[in-house]
């Protein structure tokens, strides 16, 4: 495999879904049965090389996230995968699970070694019915082919995986609030710290880590940590990434590209096949709806971590989202923040009564019944949720508002003026 | 010990303690609304959020261990702002509706948007509104006016051992109720109301009945049973209005049970016996002491009699009793009597798993610590009786028996009673009781004696004297 540039893309077809497949094309489990040879510290040192961030949205290196599990616990350890996946326009973890289980499941395993960890759970959205009925035949799979379960391959160690369904909270893709959840608890996030490494589910140190990080894992073990480094073009940044596509372009979709090797511009007109009806470009908002808005002159940015940090925004979970100039931003907005308002948990200040505030104020203007002075009103709000909040839905929120009404200032402006949307 | 620098001084904090802890030490305050010692920290509302140096955000206090070396700044611009802020947030939806508020005076939100708050809103838009139902007995609710700290689902989950108080729906629409709007259930409902930093969760005993600035606070202990818990008497004109737990960690944390909050009422009861009666043609007739005293006298004399001491009785007034009892009535059986079932220290044990004990009265300790003897069943052949209470132990069955009553009695409890020479309850005297644990407390008079009752000291001064003194 180590002779093609994308390590996941080549197998999202129905046929590569049954374990026959995945032993025979992708080199199935021999991951996994490499690692429980090697010892539990030169696994998280592979991974710690492999510069693998995090693929859920922090971009938090996997590797030194593993590290901070303590050796000894009094309480068991756990592995969660967190397949929530609820951040509008990200839609990459759902093809993995659907076409590649095997991988997540093998990833999942050789995490749960690595760390010390006899059960896992991978939360699933709850509107992903199939993938759970396919993560489960999959799973049955590998227990009846002794993948899982007690003694695997013979090595002494045991692991469970159970599949938990969400109900319908995107907050429950938050770290802490998914394993309130996944206890049985209001799905609210906790205080941090401690952080789940120390003491997450059920009280025992757990690591969350995203679908597409874990299933990189297997590829990792197999051809090592700087193989999978080298497969990023930066330094900081390992792997390849799964980017998802929406909005107004020819050919929306998941493409594969090593981490760090393309731009913006280049994924929107070279995959993306360009903005529908040859239109111009008006925004992209460049990794899930949360991230601040770009607008057409700052497309030009490498689209991963760091490079999008650098210019204000946050690459999160590489969904972009394309808008053509045709579409009102202002409507836009107000669609992103009534997501946030209706996904925000409610449990502290700032957020709870902020996101609300901030909807109203963006639909009024929408709707023609905005003042001059409710654009600084808006900046003023979104500046008291942003970095004061429990966790960070605060920030999701405010960053677009932020973003949205300082670029597009003239668009809100020409709204509040003519009473209406001056496209409508 | 290690230090950090609070507002620029220097304090010493024991390891593991917060910011908010730390920063009281030397007299800084940190508005807070979530956090509370009694309970798990949360970190919700934001208020508490300061500014600790090398960290980019601000954190919250109440959720941030002081480490040695920590430099915080608690009024720095972005921690004020953030204050003011968090005031916006929280009043946007308040209905503000203090002038007809019971927690007016006493809320957080109301002194902190004095302190932190704007004049004026910048929000236009309507507000969230609620209905609430019926939560049984205790406690009214507001949710218009909740500010959901979640203080109260934490009490019933952490401290009362309750799951009965929980948040609904999510965001905006959080509502805080009850499970299915269910009554509460706890018996110690009453610290809902003391917990809940605003209105929302406020006394239906107390509602409406006075605005809590005319209040004086009397320090007391609780005599509803063996724990003593500590608490205020707040009362003005002489009426006392309601009782609140004060804090004491050895005793009762911060908490109270609904029994002992309410029992005060007894002292204003109006069929509470506050004028010395004598019994004549079969009824219960009021008089003076010198009458009443004669007719106790006459009532006991030759008679082969008990007497009956209550363990809500004060340490000493008992020990004025082992003066008393040897020379007045040398032959009577003398024993403490106060909760059935429990006749000494090894029968009272815990009732319940947060405060309560079995023993219903207060000074059950007391009185095996200075020897008296519990009442099993009466001896036989007796024919007079002389009880002597404060007001909450439990009266043995008298029927036949001529019987004086000293201290508080309703004329239900005196209806076979010859004589009742009234006395005094808890709050209307000072003394030591002792609690379970051993611990000598101290109740104080918060209220003058009503009617014409009078301190045993004085009765049984008047008893030896042979006179009715001049009452
Ligand atoms: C409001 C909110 C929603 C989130 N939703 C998701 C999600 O749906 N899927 C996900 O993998 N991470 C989500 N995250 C990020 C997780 O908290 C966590 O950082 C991540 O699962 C860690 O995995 P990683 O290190 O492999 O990226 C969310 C974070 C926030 C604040
Ligand atoms: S920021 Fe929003 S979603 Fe996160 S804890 Fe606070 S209220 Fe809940
Ligand atoms: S009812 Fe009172 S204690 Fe409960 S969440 Fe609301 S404000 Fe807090
Ligand atoms: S007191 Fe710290 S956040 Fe509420």
């Amino acid at each position: 495999m180590s002779d093609t540039e994308t390590l996941f893309i080549q197998h999202f077809n129905e046929e590569a879904r049954p374990l026959s497949y995945y032993l025979k094309n992708m080199a199935g489990y021999t991951g996994l049965k490499k690692a429980l040879g090697m010892s539990q510290e030169d696994i998280i040192n592979e991974v710690k090389k492999a510069n693998v961030r995090g693929r859920g949205g922090a971009g938090f290196p996997a590797g030194v996230k593993w590290g901070f599990i303590p050796k000894q616990s009094a309480k068991p350890k756990y592995m969660v995968c967190n397949a929530d996946e609820s951040e509008p326009g990200t839609f990459k973890d759902r093809d993995l699970m659907r076409y590649t289980p095997h991988l997540l499941l093998e990833g999942i395993a050789i995490g749960s070694y690595a760390i010390g960890a006899n059960a896992a759970y991978i939360y699933i959205r709850g509107e992903y019915v199939r993938e759970a009925k396919l993560l489960e035949a999959a799973i049955n799979e590998a227990y009846q082919a002794g993948y899982l379960g007690k003694n695997i391959l013979g090595s002494g160690f045991s692991l469970d995986i159970t599949v938990h369904r969400g109900a319908g909270a995107y907050i429950c893709g938050e770290e802490t609030a998914l394993l309130n959840s996944l206890e049985g608890k209001r799905g609210e996030p906790r205080v941090k710290p401690p952080f789940p490494a120390i003491a997450g589910a059920f009280g025992g140190p757990t690591i969350v880590n995203n679908v597409e990080t874990l299933a990189g894992v297997p590829f990792i073990i197999n051809n090592g940590g700087d193989w999978y480094a080298k497969l990023g073009k930066l330094e900081k940044s390992g792997g390849t990434r799964l980017f998802g596509i929406s909005g107004h372009v020819k050919r929306p979709g998941i493409y594969e590209l090593p981490s760090g090797s393309i731009t913006i511009r280049e994924l929107i007109y070279d995959y993306g096949h360009g903005i529908l009806g040859d239109k111009k470009l008006k925004a992209v908002i460049p990794g899930g709806s949360s991230a601040p808005v770009l607008t057409a002159d700052e497309i030009d940015v490498i689209a991963d971590v760091d490079p999008i940090m650098k210019i204000g925004s946050m690459f999160g979970s590489a969904g972009m989202i394309v808008v053509s100039e045709d579409y009102c931003v202002v409507k836009l907005l107000a669609r992103i923040s009534k997501f946030y308002a209706h996904e925000s948990c409610g449990q502290c200040t700032p957020c709870r009564e902020g996101c609300r505030w901030m909807e109203e104020v963006i639909e009024r203007i929408e709707h023609g019944h905005g003042h001059e002075q409710d654009l600084n009103l808006l900046l003023s709000i979104a500046d008291n949720i942003n970095a004061k909040t429990l966790c960070a839905l605060g920030d999701a929120a405010a960053g677009p508002v932020m973003s949205f009404v300082k670029k597009f200032r003239a668009d809100f402006e020409a709204h509040i003026r003519s009473g209406k949307c001056p496209n409508a | 010990m290690p230090k950090c620098v609070i507002d620029g001084r220097e304090v010493e904090f024991s390891p593991g303690e917060n910011l908010i802890e730390v920063a009281k030490k030397v007299g800084v305050e940190i508005p807070y609304f979530c956090y509370h010692p009694g309970l798990s920290v949360v970190a919700q509302c934001r208020m508490c959020a300061v500014e600790v140096e090398k960290m980019p955000k601000l954190q919250t206090a109440c959720s941030t261990v002081a480490t040695d070396g920590m430099v915080v700044k608690t009024r720095s611009e972005r921690a004020l702002a953030n204050q003011k802020s968090v005031m916006e947030f929280l009043l946007i939806n308040h209905p503000l509706d203090c002038p007809i508020c019971d927690q007016a005076g006493e809320c957080d939100l109301q002194d902190y948007s004095y302190e932190y708050g704007s004049p004026y809103s910048r929000y236009t838009e309507e507000r969230r509104t609620f209905l609430d139902l019926d939560m049984g007995p205790v406690i009214v609710k507001n949710m218009n006016r909740c500010i959901h700290c979640t203080r109260c689902i934490r009490l019933g989950a952490e401290v009362l051992g309750i799951r009965e108080m929980v948040a609904t729906q999510r965001g905006n629409k959080t509502e805080i109720a009850t499970i299915d709007g269910r009554p509460l259930e706890t018996d110690y409902a009453g610290n809902y109301a003391d917990i809940c930093p605003v209105g929302s969760l406020l006394l239906k005993d107390f509602r409406f009945k006075k605005r809590v600035w005319f209040l004086k606070k009397t320090a007391t202990v609780c005599e509803g049973c063996a724990r003593g818990c500590n608490m205020d008497i707040q009362h003005d004109a002489n009426v006392i209005y309601r009782c609140t737990p004060r804090e004491n960690l050895e005793v009762n944390q911060y908490w109270l049970c609904d029994e002992g909050r309410f029992n005060f009422h007894y002292v204003h009861d109006a069929d509470r016996i506050m004028e010395p009666a004598v019994r004549a043609d079969g009824e219960l007739k009021m008089t003076e002491f010198g009458a009443s005293l004669d007719a106790a006298r006459a009532a006991l004399k030759g008679k082969k009699a008990a007497v009956l001491l209550g363990t809500d009785l004060t340490q000493e007034e008992a020990k004025l009793l082992q003066e008393f009892l040897p020379k007045y009535l040398p032959n009577a059986s003398v024993f403490h009597f106060g909760t059935p079932g429990i006749v000494s220290e090894a029968d009272d044990a815990p009732a319940d798993k947060i405060l309560k004990r079995k023993s219903k009265t207060s000074n059950l300790h007391g009185f095996e610590k200075l020897g008296f003897k519990g009442l099993k069943t009466l001896p036989t052949g007796l024919d007079a009786a002389l009880v002597i209470r404060g007001g909450r132990a439990t009266l043995p069955e008298l029927k036949g028996l001529s019987t004086v009553g000293i201290g508080v009695f309703t004329r239900e409890e005196a209806a076979t009673f010859s004589v009742v020479l009234p006395g005094l309850t808890f709050a209307e005297k000072d003394g030591t009781i002792v609690n379970f644990q051993g611990r000598e407390q101290h109740i104080r008079r918060a209220i003058f004696p009503a009617g014409n009752c009078k301190a045993l000291s004085e009765i049984l001064a008047m008893w030896a004297h042979g006179t009715g003194g001049n009452a």
